[in-house]
């Protein structure tokens, strides 16, 4: 899931960035902020951890290997923030020093796997573990949940960003110039993969270090307890924020993809559709007339943009730079609602009298 | 009058959650002087080491150094404090955990940089460590491809930068080949007089070699202190607290012979 | 079957030694006398960063070329031509995995069939893939000769030009040092569970080993950074970072700087021209 350099359009990329250096900030702020200058050899030293453990080649069901992130497991023992800086380092050091994901495709895989991961790793964590003891098998449970659900989110992610690449970014004759293939292929090609074997293999690490660490080195659970990483619930703010500035842009984006871009995975496997397909958008994509999706799509987003914005905010890639974030945005809104449902049942739960 | 010792402590007690570490022990070590803390795993050296370098505080007793008080709320003062680190140097045993920087030149400039101090002259300082440790050529190399003895030399340069009275080693020649040790007996030979020596050490080489004053620890207590070369004759003790290993051999004539063995 | 069961053992070990020599290698590549080497890093830094840039954005394939050609030219110069193989791995896997099926999936004119499936080779995914293939290398190659012909240490001190956080250069220094402590302690463990001959393990037996030993190194890391600070306390570190460079702007270094700027930019303009 790291993405190399060269895949994800400039513009991409820059958005990327964007949406991943608010977290940074507010990550890096609250590092300094908490007191324990402990922080930073702890950071340090599991972001090399967590550049290790994702070397690891895991056993799954059936006789296969994968490859996990450990994202869960940052997340569990080192708080949401901490985490995804952690992961955010490893990553750097990962693409730098090793040339494994791109460089200009740092924030992309950043935002996927270090942010993203984080905060919903330690949503689905939090939710699921409750308020079970810290020896509980269901905190085991939460995790294993907590890793396949983050990794997954992430594999989604970046198969969005890669899906948008040939609806937005083409040369005149209609031939993509980053990631060749639409969400139709990108999407269930990345999630295929993760669903049945990446997120396996996240979900096995994570159950499998916290019932070891249950058993063996139950004080790691509690460097994340006192909680001065913890903060949720001082971020919210800017969660909702992020959520709501996503869902506002065009919802539209997906079906309007469909009209250059979509076209069933079995299509594919039959050459008389191919041939057809290969009519169709030589039809759609002329080299003097935008795809039709395009101008949809064109004509969604400039619509509550005024006459007179400046020029840059009617061209494909503002569009782009906003819509990138949708997919995000629902989850968030998703899990944002879910949080809220957990939380008032609880309350519900502990107002209701016992007699 | 003795001038003011320069760590004196007064029946200090450490306890871990599993194990006593440190039980009621009086000590007080003047200015100038060696003591080779002697003992064997699990007798108390280390966290000696650790209550005098202000890294842990004991739970009962007091603790000073050159006559002020070493407590957790006095080293939160940042003015003692960041005089005690710059007068007290400290190096660890494992290599792993004393260089922690990415390249020789940031690890010893680490604790210049600490200080504040400015940064021309912290530059000055740091090639004029390299050049007394004869390390310039690994300036820019990262730790994790330096051998065993360039490792303690870059060690010894980065505490030394900052040119402390007092010096607390671990171990320091515990798995160096014979060469390296040589170099660090050289230079803890070289510091005898200029500065306070506090090392703990498994040899009796080292200690028989530098030390003006040897303390034998026995599960956190004082087994004996006293003169180097009273202590190191002294074999039942040695034995007892098993700093030396019986050795046997069989003599030609054919009869077995066991006898307390040292090593140096 | 013997030899699956311990497949997940081997492939670990061979990773975490191939990363062991791969920062081998750059360190020593960094260490040469070379062309880009004498090079101040922060120029290096800036300059490679505008050409991964131009090559990202380009849209024409002579460009991309060029740019490919001059990186190449670039590592001859420096003396780290073989070692720029290393780092093409990961991307021409990558390459293979998602640009050949683009070669006959992506919608276009047919300009030949394969035989026997008789699949379509397109205009469109032929370009596509070649241009993919072409901006991949050429990213690629510009980010190894940053990493190959500088110092670990001295690039981390030039992201302070990129505005990157003190605290954050120093924790990543921490974590290129942790990271070696890490990766032979995680060899330890392998190398230790190869040499043990368990008999035949179950496949929930063999996770169970992998999980652990993640577990335990996790533990282990968290003991060792509470070593790690009792070490920076002790020499004086009190919660704020700070770094130090001897970096000095040369003429040459200036008119590297200007050559890079004029280079990256001129590519820009000539791969995004439409």
């Amino acid at each position: 899931m790291h993405i190399p350099d060269g895949y994800l359009s400039p513009v991409t990329c820059a958005a990327m960035y964007a949406a991943a250096a608010p977290f940074w900030m507010v990550a890096l702020r609250r590092v300094q902020r908490a007191l324990s200058t402990r922080l930073v050899p702890l950071l340090s030293v599991c972001a090399a951890f967590s550049f290790v453990v994702m070397m690891f080649n895991l056993p799954l069901p059936g006789g296969t290997t994968g490859h996990a992130v450990g994202m869960a497991v940052t997340t569990i023992v080192l708080g949401p923030w901490a985490s995804l800086l952690v992961l955010s380092l490893a990553l750097l050091i990962q693409a730098v020093f090793f040339g494994d994901g791109g460089i200009t495709a740092f924030g992309a895989n950043c935002f996927n796997m270090a942010v993203v991961g984080s905060l919903v790793a330690h949503l689905v964590y939090r939710t699921v573990s409750g308020r079970s003891a810290i020896t509980s098998p269901r905190r085991v449970v939460a995790a294993a949940l907590a890793g396949y659900v983050a990794i997954n989110t992430s594999a989604l992610l970046a198969a969005i960003e890669f899906g948008l690449q040939p609806l937005l970014f083409h040369d005149a004759s209609g031939a993509p110039l980053y990631a060749p293939y639409p969400l139709g292929i990108a999407v269930p090609a990345m999630m295929l993969g993760h669903l049945a074997l990446a997120g396996l293999a996240e979900g096995i690490l994570s159950a499998g270090v916290v019932a070891w660490l249950q058993h063996s080195d139950a004080a790691l659970f509690k460097l994340n307890e006192p909680a001065p990483l913890d903060g949720w619930r001082l971020a919210r703010p800017l969660w909702i924020g992020v959520a709501g500035f996503m869902i506002a842009t065009p919802l539209g984006l997906l079906a309007a993809g469909t009209a250059w871009g979509e076209w069933g995975v079995e299509d594919f496997n039959k050459p008389e559709a191919r041939q057809a397909m290969a009519m169709a958008s030589r039809n759609v994509a002329p080299p003097e007339k935008a795809p039709r999706g395009m101008e949809r799509l064109a004509s969604l987003w400039t619509a509550p943009i005024p006459e007179y914005a400046p020029p840059f905010l009617k061209s494909p890639s503002f569009g782009y730079l906003l819509s990138a974030t949708m997919g995000v945005g629902l989850v968030l809104a998703a899990s944002l609602g879910l949080h809220g449902i957990v939380r008032a049942t609880k309350r519900r739960d502990a107002a209701s009298p016992e007699s | 009058m003795n001038p003011t010792p320069a760590f004196s402590l007064a029946d200090v007690s450490f306890r871990y959650p599993e194990a006593v570490a440190l039980d009621g022990l009086h000590l007080s070590i003047p200015p100038g002087e060696c003591l080779a803390v002697l003992g064997a795993n699990g007798s108390g050296k280390s966290t000696l080491l650790r209550v005098l370098a202000g890294l842990c505080f004991p739970e009962r007793g007091e603790v000073a150094f050159f006559g002020n008080p070493l407590t957790e709320q006095t080293l939160q003062r940042e003015a003692f404090a960041r005089h005690f680190r710059r007068r007290v140097g400290v190096i660890f045993q494992n290599p792993d955990v004393q260089l922690f920087n990415a390249t020789v030149f940031d690890e010893i400039a680490f604790g210049p940089l600490q200080m504040e101090w400015p940064k021309a002259e912290i530059v000055e300082r740091v090639h004029a460590a390299l050049a007394d440790f004869g390390i310039e050529a690994l300036k820019d190399r990262p730790p994790h491809r330096l051998s065993g003895g360039e490792k303690k030399r870059v060690a010894l340069a980065s505490v030394l930068v900052l040119d402390p009275d007092v010096l607390l080693l671990d171990e320091p020649t515990a798995a160096l080949d014979p060469q390296s040790q040589g170099h660090v007996i050289d230079f803890l030979f070289g510091c005898l007089g200029k500065k306070t020596v506090i090392t703990t050490t498994h040899s009796l080489e080292v200690a028989q070699e530098i030390a003006d004053r040897c303390l034998v620890l026995e599960n956190g207590r004082t087994a004996a202190v006293g003169p180097a070369a009273e202590i190191l004759q002294d074999t039942a003790l040695l034995e007892r607290t098993h700093l030396v290993h019986v050795h046997r051999h069989r003599h030609p004539s054919g009869a077995v012979h066991s006898h307390p063995h040292r090593h140096y | 079957m013997w030899l699956r069961q311990r497949a997940f053992i081997e492939k670990t070990l061979h990773r975490l030694t191939g990363t062991l020599e791969h920062a081998a290698y750059a360190d020593d590549a960094g260490g040469k006398r070379g062309f880009l080497q004498q090079l101040d890093p922060r120029v290096k830094l800036l300059g490679f960063l505008g050409l991964i840039f131009a090559a990202a954005a380009s849209h024409r394939l002579s460009v991309t070329a060029a740019l490919f050609g001059a990186g190449l030219i670039l590592a001859l110069a420096s003396g780290v031509f073989a070692l720029l193989a290393r780092f093409w791995g990961g991307v021409l896997f990558f390459t293979g995995a998602v640009v050949l099926p683009a070669v006959v999936l992506t919608p276009g004119h047919a300009l030949l069939h394969l035989p026997w499936v008789g699949w379509a080779v397109t205009d469109h995914g032929l370009h596509s893939a070649v241009g993919l293939t072409a901006r991949a290398l050429a990213t690629a190659t510009f980010a190894a000769l940053l990493v190959l012909t500088t110092r670990w240490g001295h690039l981390l001190k030039a992201l302070r030009v990129l505005g990157v956080p003190t605290l954050l250069v120093v924790m990543l220094g921490m974590t290129y040092r942790a990271l070696f402590v890490l990766l032979r302690l995680a060899h330890v463990f392998f190398e230790a569970r190869r040499v043990r001959r368990v008999g035949r393990l179950g496949g929930s037996q063999r996770r169970q080993m992998a999980v652990s030993s993640a577990a335990m190194l996790l533990s282990k890391s968290v003991q060792h950074s509470g070593e790690l600070y009792e070490a920076m306390v002790a020499r004086g570190f009190r919660g704020e970072a700070h770094t130090l460079d001897e970096f000095r702007f040369t003429r040459w270094d200036w008119g590297m700087f200007a050559l890079f700027g004029v280079g990256a930019a001129a590519a820009f303009a000539m791969g995004t021209l439409p």
